[in-house]
């Protein structure tokens, strides 16, 4: 179960840090360059995708009854641990995202 | 009130928040720390062992004691240990809480166990303020209206909900106050209406019984009854012929196989022809709360008397939404979403208090300002510092209270809530005499130092215990860290002009 929540929590901060790199402002914060166009509809389909897959790695690991729920909770915790990062340290910010192919691997080996 | 509708909305979100957040924080903060209250009550009672005891040789184990002790009682309890509550306690009486004796599950021993008021205390003051049980929850339930009255008419006044989705500009004074207590409500939006909503809808009744009123004539036992709840008619003529009780076991085995884990058995006329057991589920099982659900069984020959009712459509709804707010289900990893969610939700409420200090303080805390205007602010200041830092404060001294009380004192338990409620009066006081920029770092300050040093108490037998610790350390850790900032900002002012009130950092 641990495996499904954890996976459920990346992929929904994976999400919305796409989501918000796929906004102008937010992109030049981090990049100091103007986001194409391309990558901007890119990212942000890539976002909702991620949030997809979150809530169906939350009903996973909880089933479809108490899975949304979670997969909320941990919406709106990725959302916040990201807008808290953003100033500081955005580079961090986006390498974090790095955690969800560790993931990936730990799954297919267990 | 003002011209526009979104002026009178800002106003109404600036003083009802102001007035009601004081005590709006104090619910939410006793409510994220009640979602570990077992746990607290676990490291408050050092005497109890964590221990690995199989349920059935626990409940054996119980039932010998109390045929040893109290054949002739007319009720049995006990508590059966469980992942967060490893301890096995007795009663006689139809006590719920409180009272009973804790058994030392190996054994089947009594054990000495301090009196403490626990994590229990956290969980009442949440929803009655410690007020007598009914004010309480009218007064709360009040509170819960005007949250959810802030909570929309906040997303009235923030024009760009979406636009500033993703931001937080720190080191800016107000606009960083701003800023971070839109993002905290915004992106919690879901978890805040929902934690508001179903908080009221569980004592729906007290505050809307006309339904009731209507259809039974006021008569909430038949309301119960008509759900399905009807307790056993109890055989009176059985309950006077001795009678000798079936081995429990394998009844814990039937109900765990039709309601997963198990928290509890009660054994109603003991020893008689007229024996009843009623097996509870844990609470946890599902989403809807399962609170007075039992199996009851026929204590002579074990025979199955009556399953937990299916609920109907209306009381299923209204079930599954209080159990979305006492967050019982989905074991571990749930609770600390639901934790985490609850610590952000207070931040969220303090923001707002501070800003409301922040937007004003040059105005008013300036020498030109009128005097009973300064007056005014200084109160606000005051009571932002005795009820945010103050209250925080007042929780940590219990938990040291708890344990630092002598053992044998007499209503120990009253001591802990008056050790409680004199820090938290103390706080207000300190508050009161101090600057408030000062007053802010050092009760934060003490919170942290008494937060990150609960581990000198010792104590730490097992995983749970040590666990607390190492979450009060952490959360002593965070506020040290404000406070720390809350000081650089105090003496950032001199450089910069608009450095006024940046202490952001939250």
């Amino acid at each position: 179960m641990m495996m499904w929540v954890t996976g459920g929590v990346l992929f929904a901060y994976a999400g919305m840090l796409a989501l918000c790199q796929g906004l102008e402002r937010h992109y030049k914060h981090v990049w100091n360059r103007p986001c194409p166009r391309g990558l901007r509809l890119g990212l942000r389909g890539v976002g909702w995708l991620a949030l997809l897959v979150s809530l169906l790695l939350c009903a996973q690991a909880w089933g479809w009854a108490m899975g949304p729920v979670a997969w909320f909770g941990s919406l709106s915790l990725a959302g916040m641990l990201l807008v808290m990062l953003l100033p500081y340290w955005p580079r961090l910010a986006v390498g974090l995202s790095a955690a969800v192919p560790v993931w990936g691997v730990m799954l297919l080996l267990a | 009130m003002k011209n526009t509708f979104t002026q009178s909305m800002a106003w109404l979100h600036t003083w009802a928040g102001l007035i009601f957040g004081w005590l709006l924080f104090a619910i939410f903060v006793t409510g994220t720390l009640a979602v570990f209250d077992k746990e607290l009550d676990h490291w408050m009672q050092p005497e109890i062992p964590a221990t690995e005891v199989s349920q059935a040789d626990a409940a054996q184990r119980a039932v010998a004691y109390l045929q040893a002790h109290e054949p002739k009682a007319s009720n049995w309890g006990i508590s059966l240990p469980t992942e967060r509550s490893p301890g096995l306690r007795v009663s006689t009486g139809e006590r719920r809480h409180g009272g009973g004796v804790q058994l030392d599950p190996r054994t089947g021993e009594a054990i000495e166990v301090r009196d403490s008021v626990g994590g229990n205390f956290f969980f009442r003051f949440h929803f009655t303020l410690d007020l007598p049980r009914n004010w309480g929850i009218f007064v709360v339930g009040a509170l819960a209206l005007v949250m959810l009255a802030a909570l929309v008419t906040g997303i009235v006044i923030h024009k760009k909900i979406f636009k500033e989705f993703f931001t937080f500009r720190p080191n800016k004074g107000q606009r960083s106050w701003l800023d971070f207590h839109n993002a905290s409500a915004v992106l919690l939006l879901p978890f805040h209406l929902m934690i508001t909503y179903t908080g009221l809808v569980i004592f729906m009744l007290i505050y809307i019984p006309a339904g009731v009123d209507a259809l039974f004539e006021g008569d909430s036992r038949a309301y119960f009854q008509a759900q399905g709840n009807a307790r056993q008619e109890q055989p009176r003529q059985l309950a006077r012929q001795p009678g000798e009780l079936v081995d429990v076991a394998p009844l814990l085995a039937q109900a765990e196989a039709r309601l997963g884990p198990i928290g509890g058995l009660n054994i109603r006329n003991p020893n008689t022809a007229g024996a009843r057991i009623e097996i509870r589920p844990e609470l946890g099982n599902r989403i809807a709360l399962a609170k007075g659900q039992a199996m009851v069984f026929d204590g002579i020959s074990g025979q199955l008397l009556s399953d937990v009712p299916e609920w109907r459509a209306a009381p299923l709804t209204q079930r599954v939404m209080v159990g979305l707010h006492f967050a019982q289900f989905g074991g571990y990893p749930m609770r600390w979403l639901y934790f985490i969610c609850g610590v952000v939700s207070c931040v969220m409420i303090a923001s707002g208090l501070v800003l409301f200090c922040v937007k004003r303080g040059r105005k008013y805390a300036s020498a030109t300002a009128q005097p009973s205007a300064r007056r005014w602010y200084r109160v606000a200041e005051v009571c932002n510092v005795g009820f945010v830092s103050g209250l925080l404060l007042a929780c940590v001294a219990l938990l040291w209270a708890s344990r630092l009380l002598p053992v044998e004192l007499v209503q120990r338990e009253s001591w802990e809530v008056r050790a409680f409620f004199g820090t938290w009066l103390l706080a207000l006081l300190h508050a009161g005499v101090r600057p408030a920029r000062r007053a802010w770092v050092e009760q934060l300050l003490l919170v942290a130092l008494l937060c990150i040093s609960l581990a000198a108490l010792g104590g730490m037998a097992d995983a749970m215990r040590v666990g607390v610790v190492a979450c009060a350390m952490v959360l002593g850790v965070l506020l040290g860290l404000v406070a720390w900032r809350v000081r650089q900002a105090a003496s950032a002012p001199q450089k910069t002009r608009a450095g006024r009130s940046v202490e952001a950092g939250a």
